[in-house]
């Protein structure tokens, strides 16, 4: 199974370094979730470990090698990535844009096999998309479209698998079907899954692993229970929240009720010139 | 529980659209050929056409048939087909469903090359009819490489947008110097250099086959064969990537074929637009944004559009002609105004 792991990554375009000397290690065959605010740089990483961005420096290293040392093909039959928001070109069918999964494995001009044709038709009843193969991509629902594009990230047949925000845009239940049909493929198949969310309580509640990002560094990471604390998402996030156990699962949930305010010190003086008032009508 | 059977179903019916569409179109295009060739100065029969074809006409028959008109029509088909193919390689590859070569300063650089060499030498010189097509050549590639070299930025490599966007300005500054370099020439060779931009499929002998055959016999195939390319650049950079695509080596080669295509068109036809931004969009319609079927559709679609048209170029105002490219045009224009009315916004 493919291990993936930075070293000394540092990710910027010309002037503006946004991650610095970054060393992640994801835990193979676990559902990892990269949170933090807009802007931290969580998208910006995967998409570095994907090979989507050239970093300044630092290596990703993809099954012991760097990935820049293997080809792109070679790199995508261990690795499937879903970028954010991907659109179809209208009229393709949900078919065809599974079968285009299965780009790494082709040779020539690329006519389908009978093996190719088998994975598609797995893919397809893996994601329960049995009733829409046949439709066109643009005339689905947001969470069978991104179900349609999951499918074609498992048709590449892959041990990783990255996404960048899979549920945004999504509305409840369409979000529920998609981190669903995640868990399952981790579950069943163990497949080392990594995601950028920016829900907490959906990266709580699906994932093992969790790593909190603020201004391109690790501020945190590890089981829900360890990074999902007040302090971490004060830190990371800016807010104060209230953290609970969920009465069904157990995992963390995170209640926000205020943001932190800008200069903590400020408050603090006009505290204690209140309780001095205080004191001094006594 | 989803039947292998039924997804080789839909496959096979697929197919037979496919299949069915192409036959559909092939017998078109065989229809408007030998319409095309009784049309001219001089009428000769279906019949005569179909026996003459067989080595059984008059001597005069022959002439007309083999020298003045088979050259020029099978220069329609083979012409349509190229550009109808560069065409949709371009909007594959930029993702845009505007993009045509037109717009990558090719017609505009092989007319640059032409206009350049007409204001030095005139259109008298004896050799002019055996440079042209290929001064035309180098014109469009460097016009092409210069796009590609502007548009290219060291940390994106080449975004479409861009590119088309470079090819429109670099378009207006060739067209401008065109004006300039066109008012200094004599009547006899503006007006030349006028119908060779219009587009008028004027290199019609065996030659100029000759010279445009090994372009289209090299390059369709190869366009044909690397269609699944096209498919994973049409999702995206970052979906082409994820799947495995060398995304900028592939653009590059792609383009690079797309270019070849044109710009040989354009040596023999001059600056005929449109059929390499119509013969996509029709094929899109009938069979979908796979590439592995749209682009021998959009290459039929091409043919016919430009057979069709040059007829009419012959017809229309005998016995003199009109330029194909204006035929094009006009019925082009039209159908692309309501092609957009209909879009999306």
């Amino acid at each position: 199974m493919g291990q993936l792991y930075t070293k000394d990554l540092s990710i910027g375009y010309a002037e503006r370094m946004i991650v610095k000397e970054l060393n992640l290690e994801i835990p193979s065959g676990k559902i990892t979730a990269l949170i933090g605010p807009n802007g931290s740089g969580k998208s910006t990483i995967l998409k570095a470990i994907a090979r989507l961005l050239k970093p300044m420096a630092g290596i990703v290293y993809l099954d012991g090698r760097s990935i820049r040392s293997q080809s792109t093909k070679e790199v995508a039959k261990q690795m499937a990535i879903l970028p954010q928001n991907p659109i179809a070109p209208d009229g393709l069918t949900v078919y065809e844009l599974i079968s285009f999964g299965r780009f790494p494995h082709q040779r020539g001009a690329g006519n389908l096999t009978k093996k190719d044709k088998e994975i598609i038709r797995w893919a397809i009843m893996e994601t329960g998309l049995t009733e829409f193969y046949n439709r066109p991509v643009d005339q689905l629902s947001g969470g069978q479209r991104q179900r349609a594009w999951i499918a074609m990230a498992l048709a590449q047949q892959t041990d990783i698998l990255l996404l960048d925000e899979p549920t945004t845009f999504l509305d409840m239940a369409h979000q529920l079907e998609v981190l669903q049909l995640l868990e399952k493929l981790n579950q069943e198949q163990q497949r080392t899954i990594i995601m950028v969310v920016h829900d907490l309580n959906h990266a709580a509640r699906y994932a093992e692993h969790l790593v909190a990002i603020k201004s391109g560094q690790i501020i945190s990471e590890g089981t829900p229970n360890e990074v999902m604390t007040k302090e971490v998402i004060r830190d990371v996030f800016s807010i104060e929240a209230d953290i609970v156990n969920d009465p069904r699962s157990g995992v963390p949930l995170c209640l926000p009720y205020a943001l932190v305010t800008q200069e903590p010190l400020i408050a603090t003086d006009t505290q204690s010139g209140s309780e001095k008032t205080l004191v001094s009508t006594r | 529980m989803l039947e292998m059977a039924s997804i080789l179903k839909v496959e096979r019916k697929k197919r037979r659209q496919v299949m069915g569409i192409i036959a559909i179109l092939a017998t078109l295009v065989v229809l408007v050929l030998i319409i095309s060739m009784n049309t001219g100065y001089i009428r000769l029969s279906p019949l005569a056409v179909i026996r003459t074809l067989f080595g059984g006409g008059t001597a005069k028959e022959s002439l007309i048939l083999f020298d003045l008109r088979l050259p020029r029509i099978i220069i329609a088909v083979l012409i349509g087909a190229a550009l109808a193919v560069s065409g949709g390689v371009l909007q594959g590859i930029s993702r845009n469903a505007l993009a045509d070569p037109g717009l990558l300063g090719i017609n505009s650089g092989a007319g640059l090359m032409v206009v350049l060499f007409i204001s030095f030498f005139s259109t008298h010189a004896a050799f002019s009819i055996f440079l042209l097509p290929f001064l035309a050549l180098v014109g469009a590639g460097v016009t092409a490489a210069l796009i590609y070299l502007l548009s290219y930025k060291k940390d994106e490599g080449i975004l479409p947008t861009r590119m088309i966007l470079v090819g429109v300005a670099l378009t207006a500054v060739i067209s401008s110097m065109m004006i300039i370099l066109t008012l200094r020439l004599d009547p006899n060779d503006y007006k030349f250099v006028a119908t060779w931009m219009a587009g008028s499929i004027w290199g019609s002998d065996w030659h100029f086959v000759s010279a445009l055959l090994p372009w289209i016999i090299v390059l369709l195939p190869y366009i044909f064969v690397k269609a699944r390319y096209l498919n994973a650049l049409n999702l995206g950079d970052s979906i082409a990537t994820g799947i495995g695509a060398a995304v900028e080596k592939e653009r590059l080669k792609l383009l690079a074929a797309s270019v070849g295509l044109a710009a040989a068109s354009v040596s023999v036809s001059g600056g005929i637009g449109f059929v390499g931004l119509i013969g996509p969009h029709i094929a899109r319609r009938l069979i979908g944004p796979n590439h592995k079927y749209l682009l021998p559709v959009a290459a039929l679609c091409g043919s016919l559009l430009l057979v069709v048209a040059d007829t009419l170029a012959r017809w229309v105002l005998q016995p003199s002609e009109i330029p194909t490219g204006i035929v094009v045009a006009v019925i082009g224009a039209p159908y692309f105004l309501y092609l957009l009315a209909k879009s999306r916004a």
